[in-house]
C-alpha cells in the first residue's frame, strides 16, 4: 500500500484518460450521477441527504473530495446499458444476414466504486460470464475495464452494507483501491493493470499514523450507519414467508414504477425487442430488416411473466414478492451470492418510500 | 461453438398437418459448421424466429437419431401462426438448443412410464422415438417395461395418431380423451390422463416417469404417482414459462430460484414440488 498526495489525484486521472473513458461521479440535475468526467467534475464538498423516497444535495462542511455517497447510478448503466443493440438483421427468402454490433469502444475506467457495488459487480460477472453461455458484449466491455474502488468515508442515510457483509471497506475485486484520508489517498493495486498505473505516480510510504486514521475512519463510517437488516435467518425467512400477508400490505403501497429495479446494482433482468425497419419490408420477397435490441426490463412489468394464454404473476403482490425474494433469497441458490448488497438505493428512489429493511423485519412478524 | 443469442438460418424441409391446430415442420440448419456443432437431447427446445414477427420457444419433437430436426407446434398467437404459414423451402431463424433434457441415462436399467397431456406429447415424442431407435439397435432387455399414457381434449386433438401403432411395438400405449365426440368412433378411455394410472400395473420401485403437459396435470400426476410409491426423485416434469433469452440472463423464466430455460425445462419433481404449490411464483 502506498500514499498519494490529494492534489496528485489529477495525475492519476491524466494517466487514465489517455487510454480509458473515465466514469465517475458528477452532479446532474441536483443528483450525483455517473458520467464520463474530468477530475474537477467530482462534486467535492457536497453532501446528500437521503430518506425513504427522498434525495437532496447540499453543500456541507465535510473536507473530503468524496464527501458524498452513492447516487442512483452504478457501473451497470455502462456494462449493461439500459438499451443496447444485439445485432442488425436482414432476412430474405433464403438467408438471414446478421451483423454483430461493435461493443468494444474505448475501455471504461470506473472511479470511486463503492464496496457494495463491487459485490454487485461480482454477481453481474456470474450472470453474464459465469454460465455456459457468455454475453459477448458484456465480456468485451468488462474485460478491458478498470475498477478504481473507494472506501466510504461516510455512509448514505439508507445504507446497510455492513449488515449484508459487503462494505463499507473494499476487500477485493478492484484494480486499484483508494482510501481517502485528511491529506492524502492510500492506494493499493489489486491487479497488474492497477499496478502499472501506480508505477508512474510519485507515491509515498504509508505511516503507522495513516493506518490508524484509516481504521478510525472506517469505525466512524460504521458508527454512522443508520439502517440494518438481520440476516441470520436469510434466505430461509423468505422461503417460509411466501404466503405472508405482508406482501398484500406492500402491494397496496407499491406504485409499480420499477424505480427500485432500475437503481438496483444487481437487477439484471431485460427483454429483447426487434425493431423492424419499415423501409426494409418487402412481403413479396420476404425481406425484412432491422435490429434486435436489448432493454432493461423489470419483474414489476405486468407482462414480464406473460405467456400465451396467461400470466404467471398477474398480481402486484406476486410481482413485488418476486423482486424481494430474488434479492434476498434466490440469488444465493442461483449464483451463491447475495442479491442485495445493502446500497440502499431502492429505498431512496422509491417514490412510495418502501423500505426493504423494514419489510424484511415485517416478514418476521408471524400473525 | 456458436453464440446462442444470435439466430442462424434454417430451411423448412417439409411441413405436415397433425390436427386441426397443430403441425410438424422439419428444419435443416443451413450453416455447415453450426450444423456439425448442433447437438441436442430429447426434452431440449429451440427458439424459432420468424423475422419481422418474433420468436417462440418450441420443443424438439424428433429424436437426435432421426434424420430430420422436427418441431411440432400449436397455433396460439403471432409467432406460432406465422410458423404455421411456412412452406417447404422457406427460411426461418433459430437459436438453440436450450435447457436440460430428459435424463435418458437414468432410464437404462429402469422401467419407463411416459405421461403426456395435450401438446406435452411433443418433447416426449422425442423420447419415444429415441427409445424406439435405440431399442432396435441394441435389442435391449426384454424385461424392461415401457408405458405411454397420453390424454388429449377430444379424439380429433390426438397428435401423432398415425405413429402410435409403431410405438406399440415396445410401449404399452394408453390413450384417453377429456371428452369423446359423439360423432366420432372412439374406443379408448374418457377422462383425465391421471385416471389411466388405474389401468396399468407397474412396479413403482423400479419405474422412471417423464411427465409433460399443463402444469396442474403434471402436479396431480406427480402427487398420484408418489401415493402409488414412486420415489419423487424418479419423477421428471417439463415446465413452461416465458422465455426470452434462453441462456439464463434475462430473468423472464424464473420459477422461484430456478431458471426454467437452463436449470430446466425438465426438472426432478423433488426439486420443485415445494415451489409448485405456491401461487403466482
Ligand atoms: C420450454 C418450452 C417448450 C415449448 N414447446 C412447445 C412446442 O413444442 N410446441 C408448441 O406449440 N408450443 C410450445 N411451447 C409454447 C410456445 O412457446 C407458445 O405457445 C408460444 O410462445 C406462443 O407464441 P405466439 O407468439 O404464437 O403467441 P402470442 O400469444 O402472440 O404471444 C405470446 C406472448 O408470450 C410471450 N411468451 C414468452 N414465452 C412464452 C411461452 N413459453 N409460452 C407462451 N408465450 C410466451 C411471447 O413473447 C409473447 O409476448 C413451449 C414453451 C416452452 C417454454
Ligand atoms: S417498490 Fe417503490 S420503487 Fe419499487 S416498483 Fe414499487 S413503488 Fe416503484
Amino acid at each position: 500500500m502506498k500514499k498519494l498526495k490529494k492534489e496528485h489525484l489529477r495525475i492519476l486521472f491524466g494517466g487514465l484518460t489517455e487510454s480509458h473513458r473515465v466514469i465517475g461521479p458528477k452532479i446532474e440535475g441536483g443528483v450525483v450521477v455517473l458520467a464520463e468526467i474530468a477530475v474537477h467534475d467530482i462534486p467535492a464538498g457536497f453532501e446528500d441527504r437521503q430518506m425513504a423516497g427522498s434525495y437532496r444535495l447540499v453543500t456541507g462542511e465535510r473536507p473530503e473530495i468524496f464527501s458524498f455517497s452513492a447516487g442512483p447510478d452504478s457501473f451497470k448503466r455502462f456494462l449493461h446499458p439500459p438499451v443496447s443493440e444485439m445485432f442488425a438483421f436482414k432476412s430474405s427468402r433464403t438467408a438471414i444476414a446478421i451483423t454483430a454490433p461493435d461493443c468494444q469502444g474505448k475501455p471504461l475506467a470506473f472511479i470511486g466504486v463503492r464496496a457494495c457495488d463491487i459485490a454487485a459487480l461480482k454477481l453481474y460477472d456470474k450472470v453474464f460470464l459465469g454460465g455456459a453461455e457468455k454475453d459477448q458484449c458484456y465480456e468485451s466491455r468488462r474485460k478491458d475495464s478498470l475498477v478504481i474502488a473507494l472506501d466510504c468515508s461516510y455512509p448514505g442515510d439508507n445504507c446497510f452494507c455492513h449488515a449484508m457483509g459487503t462494505g463499507p471497506s473494499v476487500m477485493d475485486g478492484f484494480d486499484i483501491a483508494l482510501v481517502e484520508l485528511d491529506a492524502s489517498f492510500l492506494l493499493e493495486a489489486g491487479t497488474i493493470a492497477g499496478q502499472r498505473l501506480l508505477d508512474v505516480l510519485s507515491l509515498e510510504e504509508v505511516t503507522e499514523g495513516d493506518m490508524k486514521e484509516r481504521s478510525s475512519r472506517t469505525e466512524r463510517c460504521l458508527g454512522m450507519m443508520k439502517k440494518s437488516i438481520r440476516t441470520e435467518d436469510l434466505p430461509g425467512l423468505i422461503y417460509r414467508s411466501l404466503d405472508h400477508p405482508r406482501w398484500m400490505d406492500i402491494a397496496e403501497r407499491d406504485l409499480e414504477c420499477g424505480n427500485c429495479t432500475q437503481v438496483c446494482p444487481t437487477c439484471f433482468c431485460h427483454s429483447h425487442y426487434d425493431f423492424v425497419r419499415l423501409a426494409g419490408i418487402s412481403p413479396r420477397a420476404r425481406e425484412v430488416s432491422g435490429t434486435r435490441v436489448r432493454k432493461w426490463d423489470s419483474c414489476f412489468s405486468r407482462n414480464f411473466a406473460r405467456v400465451h394464454g396467461g400470466n404467471f404473476r398477474p398480481s402486484r403482490r406476486a410481482r413485488y414478492r418476486q423482486w424481494m425474494s430474488h434479492k434476498l433469497a434466490y440469488t444465493f441458490e442461483q449464483f451463491g451470492l447475495p442479491g442485495c448488497v445493502g446500497c440502499g438505493r431502492c429505498i431512496t428512489w422509491c417514490p412510495a418510500g418502501i423500505d426493504i429493511t423494514r419489510e424484511v423485519e415485517a416478514l418476521r412478524d408471524v400473525r | 461453438m456458436y453464440d446462442k443469442s444470435v439466430p442462424f438460418d434454417a430451411k423448412v424441409k417439409w411441413t405436415k398437418k397433425e390436427t386441426r391446430d397443430t403441425f410438424t415442420c422439419a428444419l435443416k440448419i443451413n450453416n455447415r459448421d453450426i450444423q456439425k456443432a448442433y447437438r441436442f437431447l430429447p426434452g431440449q427446445f429451440n427458439m424459432l424466429y420468424v423475422p419481422g414477427i418474433g420468436e417462440a420457444p418450441i420443443s424438439i419433437s424428433s429424436s437426435p437419431l432421426d434424420h430430420d430436426l422436427m418441431h411440432t407446434v400449436r397455433v396460439a398467437g403471432d409467432v406460432t401462426t406465422a410458423l404455421s404459414n411456412l412452406r417447404a423451402g422457406d427460411m426461418i431463424g433459430m437459436r438453440g438448443p436450450f435447457g436440460r433434457g430428459w435424463p435418458l441415462e437414468e432410464a437404462e436399467d429402469l422401467d419407463l412410464l411416459i405421461v403426456a397431456g395435450g401438446l406435452g406429447i411433443a418433447p416426449l415424442r422425442s423420447v419415444a422415438r429415441h427409445v424406439l431407435k435405440t431399442h432396435a439397435a441394441k435389442k435391449r432387455d426384454a424385461h424392461q417395461r415401457r408405458m405411454l399414457l397420453y390424454g388429449a381434449k377430444t379424439p380429433k386433438d390426438i397428435v401423432f395418431r398415425d405413429e402410435f401403432p409403431r410405438y406399440r411395438d415396445i410401449f404399452e400405449v394408453f390413450l384417453t380423451v377429456d371428452r369423446a365426440d359423439p360423432e366420432e368412433y372412439w374406443r379408448g378411455e374418457a377422462g383425465l390422463v391421471t385416471k389411466l394410472f388405474d389401468r396399468i400395473t407397474f412396479d413403482p420401485r423400479c419405474t422412471l416417469v417423464f411427465v409433460c403437459g399443463p402444469e396442474i396435470m403434471m402436479q396431480n400426476s406427480g402427487r398420484e404417482l408418489i401415493l402409488r410409491g414412486v420415489p419423487e426423485e424418479r419423477i421428471f416434469l417439463s415446465m413452461e414459462r416465458n422465455m426470452n433469452c434462453g441462456i439464463g440472463m434475462c430473468g423472464h423464466c424464473f420459477f422461484g430460484p430456478k431458471f426454467v430455460c437452463k436449470d430446466g425445462p425438465v426438472f426432478r419433481f423433488s426439486e420443485i414440488e415445494g415451489l409448485m404449490g405456491i401461487k403466482e411464483l
